[in-house]
């Protein structure tokens, strides 16, 4: 019964929800009882009947692995071990690419961070078993990746047996949790994959440039890794290949390159029998990426909408505060000597066209570039 | 009270007379407790949740007094290179399994009596020592038991262990649901040491909703199927799986309950057993007759 006048209730709610259109669709989606922000039956726009919070310590669920506290101490249900010490920052980093805040604080509002004891009793002999316990929820977020990670369901990698333990302080502990940071991550730069595909076993990867000049974020491909990904896996050391075995469909294997590639692209592009060269503008385009060039990403110059956008090979069609005035020569790697530095673009470059060999002939009868300079090479910077 | 004892005696030993010679115990012997309350507790064993740390194992022994040793020794997961089975030193064990679908990690298996609600056990009895309680559980009466071991052959799960050392008070030994905690109110020994609730305690028709929702909500953790649900008519232990049972030395049975159960005994899977049931029959009565005979001459003196 208690039940059923809950369904209603949230059915009331959502269809009067739904009524008033200013309310955002998030906000709909949030799939959270009412009740965990709202003290009454039927919040309005005007009367949001908000549950009081302590607004100025209000944080969200998608702050920064770096923004959240280092070290909290777990004390709930000290029976047999001690208090457990949960170095929280260093957790969030790593759990960064593994699905996030939300991988633990599951169900959050984007309000504050609620407690595992809103909603997970801390007795196991209850009523609503929809749930797990407040014993079991915890257990469950920490000894997943435990035993994965480690192989090992002891309790004492991180419970102290309550009668070895020796209390402190708690700015002793803060202090030795002070700082814990996840190492940074090393990235690979080239990936070989050999894959069971009949035609082009081999994928060639360039990992860097996914992530460096495409500019791809580490958590749009990977969204729910485990720590075993790089920890207790046989890193490939030697060059071969990695075997990929796979029962997946086509669409579940490309998940990640089709989100950019087009599913119809020729396979030939990554697929080949040999391993493929990285991208090579030059090559692609004919116009070579210079030391200033060489370490944009692609969307500085081509919008980061896809497929790029294309673009003339006419510097400021990029640069377009360069004029007379304010650009320096320099920049190409020629400094011009005094004379020169006084004329305007277009004497040496005709029609201001920067992609054709500058020309003398202007001024002079027999000189031509580049066996005469207008200057002294002072290499690109 | 000498008297009704030996009433009880002489009604039991005609019972056990009948099945030895024409083995058709079920119309002689006295109807043993069968309750099946709709309330009864039952138990959802989730091993997409359970990590294998066996503090159940523990646990269990603790509360019953048998050796447990200390906990951490329990850490040790050399143990899962075999597959082992409740016996009676251990009346629960977890076995360990390849990992299922949408996993890497390995499926570990606790293994205890299913507490069926149509108990095999419970009508292969031929003294009535064993009864299915009204919360639930499948429990035996130790000065009943004669040591027939009709159980460990009816039990669909092989589970009754047979305490072989103690010759003298031979003795069924298996997972009892904790039936003296939980009349004390407490929980299970197991259920309550278990860190990730792999192990939910509650009302059977509670857990089988729960379960439904569980497999509707994670339709990429787990198989379609809780095992127990039907089986054998039902059972008060049920599990959930990311890989078909039968992977997991689940047997494969029927949704009826056990032959045996509701027949008389003469026909089901006893039929086919007819020379060793008669023997052990015989050796059973003659086992309870000399320990009854020990007990009465103490009663009586
Ligand atoms: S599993 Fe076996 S021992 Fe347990 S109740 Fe069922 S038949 Fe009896
Ligand atoms: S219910 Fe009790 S007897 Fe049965 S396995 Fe659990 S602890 Fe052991
Ligand atoms: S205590 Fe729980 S998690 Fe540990 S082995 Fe037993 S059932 Fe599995």
């Amino acid at each position: 019964m208690k039940k059923f006048n809950y369904l209603l209730t949230v059915l009331f709610l959502v269809t009067s929800v739904s009524a008033q259109q200013n309310i955002g669709k998030k906000h709909l989606q949030l799939n959270i009882n009412c009740k965990t922000c709202h003290t009454c039956d039927v919040p309005t726009k005007n009367e949001p009947c908000l549950v009081t919070c302590p607004r100025e310590r209000i944080a969200t669920v998608y702050q920064k692995p770096e923004e959240t506290p280092e070290l909290i101490v777990i004390n709930e249900l000290v029976k047999r071990y001690s208090p457990v010490y949960f170095s929280h920052r260093i957790h969030a980093q790593m759990s960064a690419m593994g699905g996030g805040c939300e991988g633990c604080h599951h169900h959050n509002t984007t309000g504050p961070i609620l407690k595992c004891n809103s909603c997970h009793e801390p007795n196991r002999k209850r009523e609503n078993i929809s749930l797990p316990d407040l014993k079991g929820a915890y257990h469950r977020q920490c000894m997943d990746c435990h035993r994965e990670w480690s192989g090992e369901t002891g309790c004492n990698s991180c419970h102290v047996p309550l009668k070895d333990y020796k209390p402190e302080k708690k700015e002793v502990i803060q202090k030795r949790y002070a700082g814990k940071e996840h190492p940074v991550i090393l990235e690979p730069t080239k990936l070989v994959y050999e894959t069971n595909s009949a035609k082009g076993k081999l994928v060639t990867f360039y990992h860097d440039d996914h992530s460096k000049k495409f500019g791809i974020s580490c958590i749009s491909c990977h969204k729910q890794e485990s720590c075993s990904k790089c920890h207790g896996v046989n890193r490939v050391t030697d060059n071969k290949p990695i075997k990929v075995d796979t029962k997946n469909t086509f669409e579940e294997q490309h998940r990640n390159c089709i989100s950019c590639h087009s599913k119809n692209e020729d396979c030939s592009k990554c697929h080949s029998d040999k391993v493929l060269a990285p991208f090579d503008h030059y090559k692609s385009t004919g116009w070579a990426l210079n030391k200033y060039h060489i370490n944009l990403s692609c969307a500085k110059c081509h919008g980061s909408k896809l497929p790029y956008k294309k673009v003339d090979n006419q510097c400021i069609s990029c640069h377009q505060g360069w004029n007379n005035e304010n650009f320096k020569h320099s920049v190409t790697g020629l400094q011009l000597d005094e004379m020169h530095s006084e004329l305007s673009c277009e004497d040496c470059h005709l029609e201001n066209n920067f992609a054709i060999k500058p020309s003398c002939t202007n001024c002079h009868d027999d000189y031509s570039y580049p066996k005469q300079k207008p200057g002294k090479v002072v290499g690109k910077k | 009270m000498p008297g009704k004892s030996r009433r009880d005696f002489l009604k039991k030993s005609a019972i056990i007379g009948a099945g030895i010679t024409g083995l058709s115990t079920s119309t002689a012997k006295a109807g043993p407790k069968n309750i099946l309350s709709p309330d009864r507790m039952g138990v959802l064993v989730d091993t997409t949740v359970c990590v294998g740390c066996r503090n159940c194992e523990w646990a269990c022994k603790d509360a019953h007094n048998l050796p447990a040793g200390n906990l951490e020794s329990y850490e040790d997961r050399k143990v899962f290179e075999k597959k082992r089975r409740p016996d009676h030193t251990a009346l629960t064990v977890v076995n360990e399994y390849s990992p299922g679908k949408n996993s890497n990690m390995p499926v570990d298996v606790k293994v205890q009596c299913m507490h069926c609600d149509h108990p095999a056990c419970v009508s292969a009895c031929i003294v009535g020592a064993f009864s299915k309680q009204e919360n639930g559980s499948v429990i035996w009466d130790t000065d009943m038991c004669i040591g027939c071991r009709y159980c460990m052959v009816a039990c669909p799960f092989q589970v009754p262990a047979f305490e072989y050392h103690k010759a003298l008070h031979p003795d069924i030994m298996k997972c009892d649901f904790c039936f003296e905690r939980t009349k004390e109110g407490k929980l299970p020994a197991c259920v309550e040491i278990c860190p990730v609730e792999a192990l939910t305690y509650g009302p059977r028709t509670e857990l089988v909703r729960v379960a439904r929702e569980r497999i509707k909500k994670n339709p990429d953790r787990y198989i379609d199927h809780i095992f127990g649900e039907y089986e054998v008519g039902g059972t008060s232990w049920m599990y959930l799986a990311n890989k078909d049972f039968s992977e997991l030395d689940f047997p494969k049975l029927g949704d009826k309950p056990a032959p045996g159960v509701s027949e008389s005994i003469q026909h089901g899977i006893f039929a086919y057993f007819v020379p060793p049931v008669s023997l052990y029959a015989l050796l059973g009565g003659i086992m309870w007759i000399s320990k009854r005979r020990k007990e009465l001459e103490e009663e009586l003196k």
